[in-house]
């Protein structure tokens, strides 16, 4: 057993690690970061994850409803400290599976991921209660200011996620609806099984237009952080133009991509998912500009950066004041301008408390992801994951792009960009909070200098 | 003694200028100023003043020594007619929450139904304190008649208002504590609570009027799923309030003479062991006479969890053997360096004449740090970053100077606030920084602007 699975065996166990191995851990994640863009990409199927804020016990939970990393491929996208009771424990385990599973784990930067956040809100107090001094504290907000921005989701299907991958063996097979082509999204509880289910509907389409939808992401070279925009063909924007990792048949290159000016989507295939902490930004009109930020610093207190973080969707026109004191508000039409110039099919995003776990908004253009049950003790709501399917990956054939182009929509149509995309299939697990019986009770540490 | 010093009633026969409450901390060094200001030394005043109410006293009868405790519904605590009409406003407030159930419709978590209750009582306050507050009060100092004068009911409504959490972010925290305490202290200055011996009249305020408005304020919070503002999660000393945890360790410390300063340590006899916080059984059975136990009593009907885990602060609080008078000492130390130091709580206090944002010509220069508690540093290390980079970094200096407890001063609770404003919480979490500087959202291009723009 390497020294790292043991630390990962003592961290599962809800024991922080001594200090000096905080130290080497960090290191390590810092070097492993650092070859990170500002916004990752990530090949479905992906399980998407909000805020943890140190519930560690929920987020055993949630590796228990979502699957085991790295069996299962996970984003997360931040918010892991602070005002629970575990942030060290949650923050260390979570850093731990990423430098041991790089490829099948995700860690996105969230607000609460910074210094100043971190001394009001509880992590720096957590860290001087159980180490005694703020040295593993420093070094954790070292790696905060490597954690990407964003992640973009590619391949992602408009079928629902199969869910074998999944430990609940015996109950997920029953999950699957007999004919799960119209079913746009699912709701399962802890246990797998079906809550709820929505039915796709018919995606709109807008006339014919050439004017519209000029694909803006670049591939998103993963260890290409700081790479300018550039030229790249709009065409490149395709889902699953590249998943090696999950062994999907390389794509012959197709001759739409040359000789069609708007991306392609076939039918069951659709756009990108961008995943970010916080929301958008005035300052960010496409995913590319993300990709242009010097990131490894401290969360700035305004600015593109500090939006990502901090904004949130909200019934409203255009942008407005954030009640926060950071980041705006932004309305549906902000998300719709931005989903289709990005040629993004959806928003994942976290950051706010929803009861039901999660929450979709604006016609399902963006849905937050909440997975801190009953939050800070008392809050009484369930959380939630995402599951994203990969394109594909119900036959386990790939290069639809190239064959079945436009079965859904007729002849002739193939190159007709839609105003939206169909927003891909979703599989929301919901689960409670993790028993509290078998915990006992922490001990009692000296008290603070008021009391002396 | 300064420990002694009772909030001045203002006198009646000079004609009194009252003045529109209004908004004066706007960023970090403002609450420096706020520290050194007349409205501060009245805050702290009062509170002391009631604090040192509620602690036993000790009394002899027939050359028996006995001690007279003030539990919570004690007969021993005179309701005069002022507390009794306070008491009868505040349960009003509670049959308006009748009037007005939670909205059954998907929310995010504050339920939507709190604005109404609040709108209602917002309409009813001019006409509520018409009801309840005698006519001397409400015209206090008014020697001419000009009807578009300013008057005591204006102020005392700003106060009242604010005590009950914030429509507009569903949240109650410290700060709408603090606007019900200044509308108590207010009417002190104002000659409500006149006529009655040391102490009579303060006991009836806090058992009498702050634990039924406490009772209001957690039914809101229950009702209407209140978020906490200014809770740090676990990693503060309790989500919603901090005034009870001084009154009520105040209750249990050992027994003084009138004339004799607050203990420092000790405790009643009698007292339930500190430990006990954690013991639910014990905790449901103390939390009827004791507002610490009760406050606790309120954690425990809102949270699931080990209480080590949710409220390790408390939980090591309760690991003090040095009595009840310790706590109480450093509960008031605490509020005033986490409560009234800190910016995000103390920015919506209101001034007006009743508090004023005037500095106190006595009190003493802020101390210079001398040395710091746990606190982080301010100024985030940028790694690899140049100089522009650190604007982002709070550049004061953290250090909470502890003034030492000197016999006869007026201030071992007295902390130096030169620590920037911190953040606070409503369940989401709010930027600790001064929101002054934020630049304002591009334009709508839309024709219906945004309800927050």
């Amino acid at each position: 057993m390497s020294d790292l699975d043991k630390a990962i065996a003592q961290l599962r166990a809800c024991r922080p690690i001594p200090e000096s191995q905080v130290r080497e851990l960090c290191y390590k994640a810092r070097e492993l970061l650092i070859e990170e863009g500002n916004v990752v990409s990530v090949d479905a199927p992906v399980t998407i994850c909000g805020d943890i804020h140190g519930q560690f016990h929920d987020l055993m939970e949630l590796f228990r409803v979502g699957g085991d990393v790295p069996d299962t491929n996970y984003l997360f996208m931040g918010d892991f400290v602070d005002r629970g009771f575990y942030s060290l424990e949650s923050f260390l385990l979570l850093l731990c599976l990423k430098v041991r599973y790089p490829d099948r784990i995700t860690l996105i930067r969230g607000n609460h991921e910074s210094r100043q956040i971190t001394t009001v809100y509880g992590f720096y107090d957590e860290c001087i209660r159980k180490y005694g001094s703020a040295n593993v504290w420093r070094y954790c907000c070292e790696v905060f200011d490597y954690l990407a921005l964003g992640a973009l989701i590619l391949g992602a299907t408009t079928d629902l996620a199969p869910t074998s991958s999944i430990s609940l063996e015996e109950s997920t097979q029953s999950t699957l609806p007999a004919d799960d082509d119209d079913i746009e999204s699912e709701v399962l509880d802890s246990q797998g099984r079906v809550q709820c289910k929505t039915i796709r509907t018919p995606p709109l389409r807008d006339p014919p237009t050439n004017s519209t939808s000029n694909g803006h992401i670049s591939p998103a070279p993963d260890r290409d952080a700081l790479s300018p925009p550039a030229e790249r063909p709009p065409s490149s924007s395709l889902p699953n133009a590249s998943s090696p990792t999950l062994g999907s048949t390389p794509q012959p290159s197709t001759s739409q991509q040359s000789s069609s000016s708007f991306p392609i989507h076939p039918p069951s295939s659709t756009g990108s998912i961008l995943c970010v902490h916080g929301g958008l930004s005035p300052l960010i009109d496409t995913v590319d500009k993300i990709r242009l930020l010097d990131r490894k610093q401290e969360v700035p207190h305004e600015g593109a950066m500090c939006d990502l973080l901090w904004s949130d969707p909200d019934d409203i026109e255009g942008w407005g004041l954030s009640p926060r004191g950071a980041g705006y508000l932004f309305g549906s039409d902000i998300v719709t301008h931005f989903n289709r110039k990005n040629d993004l099919s959806l928003i994942a995003r976290a950051h706010q408390l929803v009861m039901e776990g999660y929450k979709e908004m604006f016609e399902r253009q963006i849905v937050t992801v909440w997975s801190a049950p009953n939050y800070c003790y008392r809050c009484g709501n369930v959380a939630a994951i995402l599951e994203i399917g990969e394109d594909g990956a119900n036959g386990g054939v790939v290069g639809r792009s190239n064959g079945d182009v436009g079965r859904r929509y007729g002849l002739g149509e193939e190159q007709v960009p839609h105003s939206s995309l169909p927003p891909p299939g979703r599989r929301y697990r919901v689960f409670e909070a993790a028993p509290q019986d078998s915990r006992g009770m922490p001990a009692k540490k000296p008290v603070a200098e008021y009391f002396l | 003694m300064l420990q002694h010093s009772i909030l001045e009633v203002l006198d009646r026969s000079v004609e009194h200028k009252f003045l529109p409450p209004v908004k004066e901390i706007h960023d970090g060094p403002d609450v420096a100023f706020f520290l050194t200001s007349l409205a501060y030394r009245d805050i702290m005043t009062f509170i002391l003043q009631l604090n040192h109410s509620m602690i036993p006293r000790k009394s002899e009868s027939d050359g028996v020594k006995t001690t007279q405790v003030w539990e919570l519904g004690s007969d021993a605590i005179a309701l005069s007619e002022p507390i009794r009409k306070l008491q009868q406003l505040i349960g009003r407030l509670n049959s308006l929450l009748d009037e007005v159930p939670p909205d059954t419709g998907p929310r995010r978590f504050g339920n939507v139904s709190f604005r109404k209750w609040y709108g209602l009582v917002e309409e009813k306050l001019p006409a509520l304190l018409q009801e309840f507050l005698s006519p001397d009060i409400l015209s206090f100092g008014c020697l001419s008649s000009d009807a578009a004068r300013i008057t005591a009911a204006d102020e005392l409504q700003v106060y009242l208002l604010g005590s009950f959490g914030s429509p507009q972010r569903l949240d109650y925290g410290t700060g709408h504590e603090l606007s019900f305490l200044a509308f108590l202290g207010a009417l002190w200055k104002l000659g409500l609570f006149e006529g009655q011996g040391p102490g009579i009249a303060e006991r009836g305020i806090v058992i009498g009027v702050f634990e039924p408005y406490l009772n209001l304020v957690r039914r809101l919070i229950k009702s209407y799923t209140l978020e906490p503002a200014g809770s740090h999660g676990v990693w503060g000393l309790d989500d919603n309030s901090f005034l009870p945890y001084i009154f009520g360790s105040a209750q249990l410390a050992p027994a003084i003479d009138e004339v004799d300063p607050a203990p420092i340590e000790g405790s009643l006899p009698e007292a339930p062991d500190a430990s006990s916080v954690a013991n639910r059984s014990l905790v449901q059975r103390e939390r009827t006479r004791n507002m610490y136990f009760s406050a606790i009593g309120f954690i425990f009907d809102v949270k699931r969890g080990p209480f080590g885990e949710h409220s390790p602060m408390l939980y090591d609080i309760s690991g003090i053997t040095a009595g009840w008078g310790k706590i109480n000492k450093g509960m008031i130390k605490m509020y005033n360096a986490e409560v009234l130091s800190k910016f995000p709580v103390v920015q919506h206090f209101p001034f007006g004449s009743l508090f004023r944002w005037e500095k106190d010509p006595d009190a003493d220069p802020p101390p210079q740090a001398t040395r710091t508690i746990h606190q982080p540093l301010r100024e985030p290390q940028v790694p690899g970053g140049d100089a522009s980079r650190a604007r982002t970094g709070y550049n004061a200096a953290s250090s909470i100077a502890a003034a030492s407890p000197g016999p006869g001063t007026s201030s071992s609770w007295a902390t130096t606030p030169s620590n920037p404003p911190r953040g606070m919480v409503d369940g989401v979490t709010r930027a600790p920084w001064v929101s002054a500087t934020k630049s304002p959202p591009p334009p709508v291009k839309r024709n219906r602007p945004g309800p927050n723009g």
